[in-house]
């Protein structure tokens, strides 16, 4: 390594402004791979005296670092890298010398972890409320983010319980987070793991230099070149849970003596998996960064990425469809066409995300960055849709067993025959023709249908649901160090985001043409065709429905209109070795509406305010609104919302010795509701939710870390309400045809918990012992308020009213038969509430595991528990309405019966993971690792799932309703990923 | 390495899961069998009030044409098919069934496991205002399973099961629509005629010159989520018109009459059961207002002197269709189109779409 190159990279060090006097002393040393002993290029040093900052530094590509000018004393120096644990070391400078601490080692985190845990399967989002994101994000300097991030991720655990909005993800210090969904944005970069792989993290309510950020952890990723690990990087990857095949290739040139650098990478993940059928990838990804530095105090750098392609998702089935298949991940969405197999439901996306960023670093203690970045594309999700027609679905309920013949009486279903030979023909006959989507079925369909003119109208087609975005943002921020006791940040960001929402005819299944015209409204309103017109605009131009060709619009058309703007700043005061960091956001957030589509059934008015007359039938399509009076329009702006929303945080830290420390947050924030959760049927209309407020959300945590020579804790206790927070669920809805959506609105959850994450070495040479423990209860605390509508008709179904089951349901006393006591008067007797849980995570996640690294390999083996996950629960189970039954009296054996929320079984699971790396001839590297999930193969693991909207209503005694089954997603039983990986 | 990728994504076979471009199914394969057995042979087996379910031995295959189709709702999850010797109606259980069995599409029913049974039929009997029952039709269904110790409704069920239709119902060739049989007064089959003494029984005919009878029948009820054979739920609308003057009445058409008060002064009961007050008691009326469902209308004619009823669906696309005035005061006859059916030995006419009710002015 040259002299050269070594000091062109080595770390500056801060002058100790303070004092005019220049000091000899020092300290240097190497920082190394505590398991082989390489050097870890780059790792950040962070010098303290107390809590306050002395110096900073960076190791250059041996390793090597250097901190001069220090006067004699006590320091505490704090190492940081990607990739590893963070590690405390104390050094003391005496008698102005600079001080050798040879080699500092630091503990690996998870290497084998890092290739791919950010894909999971995606999973239909109809009713599941899933994405693809993952559930909890590296903090790669944090051993519990660290070890539960791999461990867990298999049962879609979420750190404090809290949903995937909570955690903020930056791209070039840019909130990525979606604008209409608050949702991480991942998806936009996955494949691209050697481009973003650099983070920076917090967790918990910590404030960051780049926001201030939630009570749910900040993530930057710097993305641009000079984050990009130097040299020429490849991969190959096989693995038997999501896709078959991942090549990557990465390039850093790493900073250039002409003040350049560049990178790329590109990759592709291709084909199905081992566990799921229908379920594949046919993804790229494509990255480039140019950065070029000025002189020491101006760089530009610039990015341009995504993440193209083709994603098969998976659905969820009812229990009763697992058992007929055997198989607990069968997936409903494919079916064979021409004996291939082709899947209904695509994820069809192309993003790109275009980045330009200007850093200004006058001095050692003031910077200065801001960032322009345009999100722009499309995002698309095939389904099936079909016009007067049976429903195509394979495991649709009418086709199953249990439609046939029922145990209990009281369904009316007798017909125990044909339940046999339904039975048989999914048990045994397995005919895929019944088992699955019917492909040619729906192709022969559509040719025969023929219209006078002899043209082929389409019953069934598959239609794309389009989430095209246009997000234009812009952040600048400054860090500032006027004393060395005192480091401010501040900031400032705009953004202005048009989503354009609607579905195309992506495929008319052999057809020549379809209708734009809703089937459903058809029905209600045969006599009157405007009212059944999707778009009213074009059927009075043209007197007739529009005929659509593939790639049409139809159905609803609308943007959603989204502007933010937020002010930040924190202050980190440090004082001996106590420290403390306040924090405060301002933020203002206005949406509207607009809508593309006039709706024959929500026509609104004319521009002029005039009411719209169908002149066919002089009908007056306009209605209004029973509450405000306002006419229901799907077309046009609607009202627009204001939000101003503001956020506190204190966080106080006191140094215990050099190597660890205790700290604790507190912080309360307001949040705008999310666009999708803000209006009531946001396809069809402007309708806004009532009560519509921000979230409330106060956090408060207190954490022990201790970090140092391979021993690495944290201990974390938390405490979180969320209050006043409004949800849409849209549910497909078989017997409308439709989505009925269920707008709630004060929703209030309490998260409390403990954390602990450790990696310590067992004093057997190589070997650590590893473990995390996540144990809380995650509970809602309110009484929401409900109104449900459905995307076909103007009819409210239920509107603003009480759902008194949600946060619990009351349970009465009992005897062992499960027969009520009644007391003197007849009366139930009252036992306790039954308290109702946050669904979609467990509660009580436990990891134990050794990990051994020596000479280049490593080995793990972890054993995980898992406990207290529950099911989300429909709002509409957890109402008088729908517990009364058809008599309409409400009983507490009903109630239970329908309100009570499912909790699934504990599961125990076994991951082992095994590497090595081979240096060859000092230059390349050639390595592997295998990641193997799941080893004993336990396939009964739920790992989440939703209530479906249908009762039954159709009793032989009239007294109560039946709820349908539940459908559940599965977690895949064993499974493997094999990356092979060279470096040149 | 980029070389390979490219390779690999143009690789048509990287299964399992395809994903280029699908080639289009081919057309499924129409079946040609030789049936066994006449529809009217299969009528003649079946005597009332027992039905027969046909075991794995027999070999039965019967066959016909479709007559009917449920793309306007008139029809509902069933088809008439029609040899030479009369018409039957196969009970499959699906909804929107002409997407897959198209108007003078050859079927052929393996019979098999099938059951086939009458419904409609009520012994026949002269009362003073003249007879009332007679003949059902003999259909084509599944056995029918009722929770023992209770009586059975029907005599046959759904197929409904897909792996049943696959098993039984065989499609073949797509042929010409099927010409209705047109019938004259004398040609009209008795009130206890069968598919021996009428082949035109469960056809497609043409009744021409038909005059307005002045009569409706329809059954509403009190609460139509609670049970239908209670008496005192039991709306009874027949013998007058109550100035109904559509084909049928949709849930709305319903709802509609009923606010203008046309059934108020209607007794609720069976016929000798006035014990539940009328319709316009304002309890009753709430509650037949919000559980209100689309009523199914049989409107009476006249070929001559004996009564032909037209019947319609209230779900029916044309539900709400205004009879022609002309008609309705008896100054203009119909030509009727549409499948000839007995109900308690009532000619019932069930019509594929308006077009088939043409009004001579």
């Amino acid at each position: 390594m040259s002299r050269k190159l070594t000091l062109a990279l080595a770390a500056f060090l801060c002058s100790l402004s303070l004092l005019a006097q220049e000091y000899t002393g020092g300290v240097k040393g190497t920082v190394v791979n505590r398991a082989d002993r390489e050097p870890v290029a780059g790792a950040t040093l962070t010098l303290y005296q107390g809590a306050v900052v002395v110096a900073t530094a960076q190791a250059d590509e041996a390793g090597n670092f250097l901190i001069e000018n220090l006067q004699d004393g006590l320091y505490d120096l704090v190492l940081e890298a990607p990739e590893f644990l963070q590690t405390r070391v104390n050094v003391t400078v005496v008698d102005g010398y600079v001080k050798n601490m040879f080699k500092l080692s630091m503990s690996q985190a998870k290497m084998s972890s890092q290739e791919d845990a950010d894909d999971l399967a995606e999973f239909d989002p109809d009713g599941g409320g899933y994405n693809d994101n993952p559930t909890v994000l590296f903090g790669q300097n944090d051993v519990f983010s660290n070890i539960a991030g791999y461990n867990f991720s298999s049962v879609r655990f979420r750190v404090r319980g809290l949903a995937n909005e909570s955690q903020e993800v930056y791209l070039a210090g840019v909130k990525m987070n979606d604008a209409l969904t608050g949702y991480g944005p991942f998806s936009l970069w996955s494949g691209l793991n050697e481009a973003t792989r650099t983070k920076m993290s917090t967790s918990g309510a910590e404030s960051s230099d780049y926001a201030v950020g939630g009570v749910n952890g900040v993530t930057n990723i710097p993305g641009t070149a000079s984050y990009v690990r130097k040299g020429l990087r490849g991969s190959v990857l096989t693995n038997s849970a999501l896709y078959r095949l991942r090549l990557m290739l990465s390039y850093g040139s790493g900073p250039l003596d002409n003040g350049w650098s560049y990178a790329f990478n590109v990759s592709t993940r291709l084909g199905g998996n081992d566990w799921i059928r229908g379920v594949y990838y046919r993804s790229f990804a494509y990255y480039g960064s140019v950065e070029k530095k000025f002189d020491d105090t101006h760089k530009l750098s610039a990015i341009f990425m995504a993440a193209p392609g083709q994603r098969g998702a998976q659905m969820a089935a009812t229990q009763e469809v697992y058992d007929l298949m055997g198989d607990n991940l069968y997936n409903p969405n494919w079916g064979y066409q021409n004996g291939r197999v082709r899947n209904a439901r695509v994820r069809k996306t192309h993003e790109p995300i275009a980045v330009l960023k200007y850093d200004y670093t006058p001095t050692e203690r003031f910077s200065a960055s801001a960032t322009l970045l345009y999100r722009f594309g499309k995002n698309g999700y095939t389904a099936l849709d079909w016009n007067d027609a049976a429903d195509p679905k394979p495991d649709y309920y009418r086709n199953l067993p249990s439609y046939f013949q029922f145990d209990n009486e009281d369904l009316q279903r007798y017909s125990e025959i044909k339940a046999a030979w339904v039975d048989d023909s999914w048990r045994v006959m397995r005919d895929p023709s019944i088992t699955q989507i019917n492909w040619d079925r729906l192709y022969n369909v559509n040719r025969n249908n023929r219209d006078a003119y002899g043209k082929a109208r389409s019953k069934y087609i598959q239609e794309e649901r389009r989430v095209d975005q246009r997000d234009l943002n812009f952040a600048a921020s400054l860090k500032w160090r006027p004393k060395d006791w005192f480091t401010m940040n501040a900031g400032f960001n705009a953004r202005i985001n048009r989503t354009e929402n609607y579905k195309i005819v992506a495929d008319l299944l052999g057809g020549d043409y379809y209708l734009n015209t809703n089937n459903f409204a058809e029905r209600d309103f045969a006599s009157l065709e405007a009212r059944y017109q999707y778009d009213l605009d074009y059927y009075f131009a043209n007197g007739k429905a529009q005929v659509l060709s593939v790639g049409d619009k139809y159905g609803y058309d609308y943007l959603a209109q989204i502007r933010n703007y937020g002010l930040w700043a924190n202050g980190r005061f440090a004082v001996g070795r106590f420290s403390a960091t306040l924090a405060g956001k301002l933020g203002y957030t206005r949406f509207w509406r607009d809508g593309l589509m006039r709706n024959g059934l929500f026509a609104g008015t004319w521009p002029s305010g005039g009411e719209i007359i169908d002149p066919a039938s002089g009908t007056n399509l306009t209605s209004y609104d029973a509450k405000t009076g306002e006419p229901i329009s799907s077309y046009g702006k609607s009202r627009k919302v204001n939000f101003l929303t503001y956020a506190l945080k204190a966080n106080a830290e006191y140094l215990i010795g050099g190597h660890s420390r205790i700290y604790a947050n507190v912080a309360y924030l307001t949040d705008a509701p999310s666009f999708n959760k803000s209006f009531i049927s946001p396809r069809t209309r402007n309708t806004l939710m009532n009560g519509l407020t921000t979230s409330k959300t106060f956090s408060t945590d207190l954490n022990y870390q201790l970090s140092t020579g391979g021993f690495n804790v944290r201990a974390t206790l938390y405490y979180t309400t969320i209050n006043d927070q409004s949800d849409v669920m849209s549910v497909y809805d078989d017997l409308q045809n439709a989505f009925t959506n269920f707008a709630l609105t004060n929703i209030d959850q309490r998260n409390m918990g403990v954390e602990l994450g450790f990696k310590v070495p067992t004093g057997l040479s190589g070997l650590s012992l590893q473990g995390v423990l996540a144990w809380g209860e995650y509970i809602y605390t309110s009484t929401p308020r409900l109104t449900q509508t459905v995307d076909n008709s103007s009819n409210i179904v239920l509107e603003d009213e009480i759902v008194p089951y949600w946060k619990s349901h009351p349970v009465y006393m009992t005897n062992e038969e499960g027969r009520y006591w009644l007391d003197e008067q007849g009366n139930y007797i009252f036992d306790h509430h039954q308290k109702h849980y946050i669904p979609g995570t467990p509660q009580l996640a436990a990891s134990l595991g050794l990990a051994w690294n020596h000479n280049y390999w490593f080995l793990e083996l972890n054993g995980d528990y898992f406990s207290n996950s529950y099911l989300a629960m429909n709002p509409l189970f957890r109402m008088d309405v729908v517990s009364a039954g058809a008599d309409g009296v409400v009983t507490p054996d009903e109630v239970d019966y329908m309100a009570a929320q499912e909790k699934f079984a504990p599961c125990f699971l076994l991951n082992a993971s095994v590497g090595k790396s081979w240096y060859i001839q000092r230059k390349y590297q050639l390595g592997f690792s295998l990641n193997m999930k799941n080893l004993l193969n336990n396939k009964n693991v739920k790992t989440g799932g939703f209530e479906q909207n249908r009762i039954v209503d159709n009793t032989q005694d009239e007294v109560r309703f039946y709820k349908f089954d539940p459908k559940y997603f599965y977690m895949s039983g064993f499974n493997y990923m094999l990356n092979i990986y060279f470096r040149f | 390495m980029l070389a390979v990728a490219a390779a690999l994504v143009s690789c048509q076979e990287w299964q399992p899961v395809f994903t280029g471009t699908y080639p289009s199914p081919q057309d499924y394969e129409k079946v040609t069998l030789e049936p066994t057995m006449t529809l009217g042979e299969l009528a003649a087996m079946y005597q009332h009030g027992s039905p027969i379910t046909f075991d794995y031995e027999q070999d039965i295959i019967v066959g016909g044409k479709i007559s009917s189709s449920d793309e306007t709702g008139n029809f509902y999850k069933s088809f008439y098919i029609q040899d030479e010797t009369g018409g039957m109606e196969i009970k499959m259980g699906k909804t929107s069934l002409y997407a897959d069995y198209k108007e003078g599409q050859m079927i052929y029913v393996k019979l098999p496991g099938l059951t086939v049974g009458e419904y409609g039929f009520k012994v026949l009997k002269n009362y003073d205002d003249g007879p009332s029952g007679g003949s059902g039709m003999v259909q084509i269904g599944y056995v029918y399973e009722y929770l023992p110790g209770t009586e059975p409704e029907y005599e046959t069920s759904y197929l409904d099961a897909q792996v049943l239709i696959n098993e039984h119902i065989i499609r073949g060739e797509i042929g010409e629509k099927v010409e209705p049989v047109v019938l004259e007064e004398q040609d009209l089959p008795s009130r206890t005629a069968t598919l021996a003494d009428c082949p035109a029984i469960g056809k497609l005919v043409t009744i021409k010159g038909l005059t307005y009878g002045n009569e409706i029948f329809t059954l509403a009820y009190v609460n139509s989520n609670d049970n239908h054979k209670n008496s005192s739920n039991r709306i009874f609308l027949s013998d007058q018109t109550y100035g109904v003057t559509t084909w049928a009445m949709s849930k709305n058409k319903f709802i509609e009459n009923l606010d203008k008060g046309l059934f108020d002064a209607v007794n609720i009961g069976n016929a000798g059961d006035y014990n539940y007050g009328t319709v316009a008691d304002p309890e009753n009326k709430e509650s037949i207002r919000t559980t209100a469902t689309a009523a199914t209308v049989s409107q009476y004619f006249k070929k001559g002197n004996t009564d032909v009823i037209i019947r319609t669906s209230g779900y029916a696309k044309f539900a709400d269709a205004e009879i022609p005035k002309a008609v309705l005061e008896g100054k203009a006859t119909v030509d009727v189109t549409g499948v000839m059916t007995l109900y308690q030995g009532d000619i019932q006419i069930v019509v594929n779409r308006l077009s088939d009710i043409v009004v001579n002015e």
